[in-house]
């Protein structure tokens, strides 16, 4: 039994009865693999992982701040491009970016919020400080996991919850709906979903059921006198003011950006464009959370809101920069380099695994393209228990924060806490095959 | 300064019945320092109420939606445009330097701009871009039927033969290489019985037009429907429809006239 100040902090001492549940519920994540769709149990550990309240509260104020500064970034980014013009952003950084759009120029999202639901993943390091691995500012998904993970857990232990003053997350719905409800134009509240072979549909189910929004597919939409609806079983219309879309921007209007999209709502853009339906999060957010943007965001908290940035980067050198390039052909083999157009945990490099002639090969590579890469030093992060046949064991762990922006910027107390099932990986993504538990903020 | 008339029109027929169909047009004329629209009637059959809007490119968007069955979408404009060279277009945007969808050089045109650009002397960007298309002329020959709407610079390239939409493909890659913005335009151009295509070259403080089909500078005869990075912005007409059709046919004609 794990005991914290003598106290039962176990909801669940068998995971197989949680799992079970999960299972029976239909908490899964899909993955496309070799073109083959196939859907995986993200299993549960049931050992939470911990963070008292006074670091949470410094871990809170770092997110509000770094959220903030990339709505502004965004914002300036698709209008007056202060921050290139004034030298801190070097602007090949922005335009080659594949997250940039040229067709969000100019567009004004409603209230200016760009990025409403912020996934941000950070880790804590060896020497208990917290640091930012990447943000998520387009459709960052995991959220429902921890929540209903909580809600099954409860139902088995109620009291150690009170007990040890865990603050409730069951406020993510509302959270949710409160920012849905600041920006809509009109109408109702959905979400679209591409449909239930999506990796994240469980999801996209779960989080209409709790905040009372229409789940909705495109083939019920459309847009007339720019205006997005949804047709109703008894042949009528029904608005919609926002729409929080869990599809990729590319795919989203075929008449705008890819033509060949059989997901998307033809003329969506026009609607959006007009002013009368907010996207959720907004189009073209993905300038924002590009891997070389990441390096700048330190410096776009002092440029927008005139502060420190409370939360640390990870050690990050840019190959584009001469001096960086230098340091990371130098030290490649203690370095992880990720490419900046990959996701979901491929395109990461650790230098330490490469052979010589491998490394060679990849120096050539960053040469050629220094733009393509960052590199970062390794971060000894700190390990968390996991079960393992009923045995602990220690395994590398991130954390996914979200923080929802709307009339004001909110951080969920709870998060998405990843954890590495292989005992030497560091990449504790979803997509490669990782377990999750239940992030605990205490109250006191 | 030179008053135009234009005429433009395109019939899309099914061949069985399509209902649900989205549609967005990029063929109103745009309103620019340069180019200045008189008047403009559009009409579209069948009747469907439409909203316009502005595009982050500066185009004129014109969507509508038709739920009900339909074998066919005409659609028809008419006006008069005043076109002034004397003055100065200057809505600039920082993606006209980056290389885009379908500008993307591959090593064989890579290669051949390595060649170009080192044979070439001029400093002045618009003289630049002379310079590169009067060798492109030399080599690509103008040829319909080899390329469609979805060949890109490199292939054009690679087959030497294309129509003015490969050209300006081929030219704007280039530029782009030289680091000169340059962008796309579609349109109407007294030479041609059907749209144009031709490019617009920035030189530091404003658009210069240049037609490289025809390898001569862009004069007072020359109407802009659209602008942007490459073909992919500038689709005159853009739909998406439901329907058990087979085939679509498309006619287009145009006409742009001296208004006297």
């Amino acid at each position: 039994m794990i005991k914290m100040k003598n106290r039962q902090i176990l909801p669940v001492t068998n995971a197989d009865e949680i799992n079970q549940l999960l299972r029976r519920y239909g908490v899964k994540f899909g993955v496309y693999k070799n073109g083959q769709f196939k859907e995986q149990f993200f299993p549960f550990d049931p050992i939470p992982r911990i963070i008292e309240s006074e670091k949470f509260k410094v871990i809170e104020k770092g997110l509000v701040q770094r959220a903030d500064a990339l709505n502004k970034f965004l914002f300036d980014i698709y209008h007056g491009k202060n921050i290139i013009r004034d030298g801190i952003v070097p602007e090949d950084f922005v335009y080659i970016s594949s997250g940039y759009l040229p067709q969000c120029e100019g567009v004004t999202p409603p209230e200016n919020i760009y990025s409403h639901i912020s996934g941000i993943d950070l880790v804590e390091g060896g020497d208990g400080e917290w640091y930012i691995l990447e943000d998520n500012l387009r459709i960052p998904s995991g959220a429902s996991y921890p929540l209903i993970a909580r809600e099954l857990t409860r139902a088995a232990s109620p009291d150690v919850f009170s007990e040890n003053g865990v603050v409730d997350n069951r406020n993510y719905a509302k959270l949710l709906k409160d920012t849905m409800d600041f920006v809509n134009r009109g109408g109702i509240n959905a979400i679209l979903t591409p449909g239930r072979y999506n990796a994240a549909y469980f999801e996209h189910s779960y989080l209409a059921e709790l905040t009372g929004a229409a789940l909705v597919q495109n083939d019920e939409l459309y847009v007339e006198d720019n205006m997005l609806w949804q047709k109703t079983y008894s042949g009528g219309k029904t608005r919609i003011g926002a729409l929080y879309r869990r599809i990729s921007d590319e795919y989203l209007d075929p008449l705008t950006f890819n033509s060949q999209s059989l997901i998307g709502i033809p003329n969506l853009m026009e609607a959006y464009r007009s002013g009368n339906v907010a996207i959720i999060n907004s189009l073209g957010n993905g300038v924002a959370d590009d891997k070389g943007i990441y390096y700048f965001v330190p410096k776009m908290i002092e440029y927008y809101l005139g502060e420190k940035a409370i939360l640390k980067n990870a050690p990050t050198y840019l190959p584009f920069y001469e001096e960086d390039r230098d340091y990371v052909l130098k030290n490649i083999h203690k370095l992880v380099i990720k490419d900046v157009a990959e996701a979901g945990g491929y395109g990461v490099v650790f230098g330490s695994d490469l052979s010589e002639e491998k490394l060679a090969d990849f120096r050539k590579t960053i040469i050629n393209e220094p733009r393509r890469f960052i590199a970062q030093e390794v971060i000894d992060f700190k390990d968390l228990p996991i079960l393992e046949n009923g045995e602990q064991v220690m395994r590398k762990a991130d954390l996914r924060a979200f923080v929802l922006s709307g009339e004001t910027t909110r951080v969920w107390a709870s998060g998405l806490t990843r954890f590495s099932r292989n005992p030497d990986s560091f990449v504790v993504n979803s997509s490669q095959g990782g377990g999750f538990k239940d992030t605990w903020i205490l109250s006191r | 300064m030179k008053l135009l008339n234009f005429s433009f029109s395109t019939k899309l027929t099914f061949d069985n019945y399509v209902h649900n169909h989205s549609f967005a047009l990029r063929c109103m004329p745009i309103e620019s320092e340069v180019q200045h629209i008189v008047n403009c009637e559009m009409s579209i059959s069948p009747f469907v109420p439409t909203k316009i809007t502005i595009d982050a490119f500066g185009n004129t968007v014109t969507a509508g939606y038709i739920s009900k069955e339909h074998r066919f979408l005409d659609f028809e404009i008419n006006g008069c445009a005043e076109i002034d060279l004397s003055k100065s277009k200057t809505d600039y945007m920082p993606c006209y330097l980056y290389q885009s969808e379908y500008t993307k050089p591959d090593k064989e045109l890579t290669d051949f701009y390595a060649d170009v650009s080192a044979k070439c002397n001029a400093k002045d960007p618009f003289e630049r871009a002379v310079f590169f298309s009067d060798i492109l002329s030399d080599i690509i020959q103008y040829e319909k039927g080899v390329t469609d709407t979805k060949t890109t610079a490199d292939l054009a390239f690679e087959l030497k033969k294309g129509v003015c939409q490969d050209f300006s493909h081929i030219m704007l890659s280039l530029l782009r290489m030289d680091r000169i913005p340059c962008r796309y335009i579609a349109g109407l151009a007294a030479c041609d019985g059907e749209t144009h295509s031709w490019i617009e070259v920035w030189d530091g403080e404003k658009w210069l037009g240049f037609d490289p089909a025809n390898n001569c500078p862009v004069n007072e005869d020359y109407l802009v429907l659209s602008q942007g990075r490459d073909f992919g912005d500038c689709s005159i007409d853009r739909g998406v429809m439901f329907g058990a059709y087979t085939k679509q046919l498309q006619l287009i004609t145009s006409s742009l006239t001296t208004a006297y």
